[in-house]
């Protein structure tokens, strides 16, 4: 009983959670965005953009970072939210120090592809495939049969 | 009660089964759960890998390192010494983003000289932005490590220092530079040479890119005076 109790804790429910949303997805798009503003800080040691660039190059990253947060909180918007995602993290690239030097582009572009590939209710992957292997060899015996 | 075999054969109208007798048999029941379809995720992340290359290469070229969306505030660059190699300079024009305050009766495009050096050193750099009345005053390189920067170019109104040039051409079409890797527009005047040394530097700047920007010593501060 103190093991069932304790199987439906924290973990689980997180788990549960986690399925009905594209997690990765949202949480790398946001965390690109965030390493993309982090690096903005310190491009004052490393670039001399002050002043140049207003606010575009601030804009872009915190739109990332709403976008990855709202992918996970309202993830059925999600078509939505990694499209726009995706061209803010491209967009950062002229903007924004090329996107955090690269790691919050790489970060933004997986996160948003993630998100867009994903499906709810998918059933597992070994299933899928055994499935597909079965058709394949219906097909097989079916053209035989007609042979 | 809910054996795998089972499990499979419902699992087309059943969504998700959260109550499943022990635990020990919901780990045996195949989840249905969100998941990331590979043809689907690569339906985005192909173009995306796409423009993120363009983007890339066209930058390498220079042909994006000019074409920032400036703020139209201009900032001053000075330094004692600036030694390059591969030097190029030629006219362009950089276009603030649409409806700036600062565009005024400019139509929002700012007529610059673009300088570019492959690789330079700086000694004693200083750089200063006008935010109204302050001055926002960026100092570094004043020690024994100088400022060093590659393939840094700037959009320039105004530039002025006692220059000594090595193996300089003049007149050449800006399309066809190769001493610094960046080309201007056809048709424009330009020139290059393979060795630049300026004394007492004094740019106003309206755009600085560089490939890598290495600032030891760096100082910032705020004043009433810029450089």
């Amino acid at each position: 009983m103190s093991d069932n109790l304790s199987r439906q804790g924290m973990r689980p429910a997180f788990r549960r959670w986690r399925a009905g949303r594209p997690f990765w997805g949202g949480l790398l798009l946001a965390l690109g965005g965030a390493e993309i503003l982090l690096t903005e800080k310190v491009s004052l040691k490393v670039a001399m953009h002050i002043g140049m660039q207003g606010m575009t190059g601030y804009l872009l990253p915190v739109l990332m970072v709403l976008l990855g947060l709202l992918i996970l909180f309202s993830p059925s918007q999600r078509l939505f939210y990694s499209i726009v995602g995706v061209l803010c993290t491209l967009g950062s690239w002229l903007t924004s120090n090329l996107g955090g030097f690269f790691v919050g582009l790489l970060l933004g572009v997986v996160g948003s592809c993630l998100t867009f590939g994903w499906l709810p209710d998918q059933e597992p992957r070994s299933e899928r495939r055994r499935r597909k292997r079965e058709a394949k060899s219906a097909t097989k015996t079916e053209l035989q049969h007609q042979a | 009660m809910a054996s795998p075999s089972d499990a499979n054969s419902s699992a087309g109208n059943t969504p998700e089964n959260p109550e499943t007798g022990s635990a020990a048999e919901t780990a045996e029941v195949p989840e249905r759960r969100g998941q990331v379809r590979l043809r689907r995720a690569a339906v985005m992340a192909v173009p995306a890998t796409l423009a993120a290359a363009a983007l890339g290469i066209l930058t390498a070229q220079g042909a994006l390192g000019v074409q920032f969306s400036i703020s139209g505030m201009p900032f001053t660059v000075t330094a004692k010494s600036l030694d390059g190699t591969g030097f190029e300079q030629f006219g362009d024009l950089d276009n603030m983003i649409p409806n700036s305050p600062n565009a005024g009766d400019t139509g929002g495009q700012v007529l610059v000289m673009t300088s570019a050096i492959k690789s330079a050193t700086l000694d004693s750099l200083c750089q200063s932005v006008d935010l109204g009345g302050i001055n926002l005053l960026i100092k570094a390189g004043s020690g024994s490590t100088k400022v060093t920067a590659s393939d840094l170019t700037t959009d320039s109104t105004e530039l002025s220092g006692d220059a000594s040039f090595g193996n300089i051409e003049i007149g050449n079409d800006a399309s066809t530079l190769t001493k610094a890797g960046v080309q201007g527009k056809k048709g424009v005047f330009s020139q290059q040479s393979d060795t630049v040394h300026i004394d007492n530097l004094r740019q106003t700047n309206y755009a600085t890119t560089a490939g890598v920007f290495k600032l030891p010593g760096l100082k910032l501060s705020f004043s009433d005076s810029g450089c």
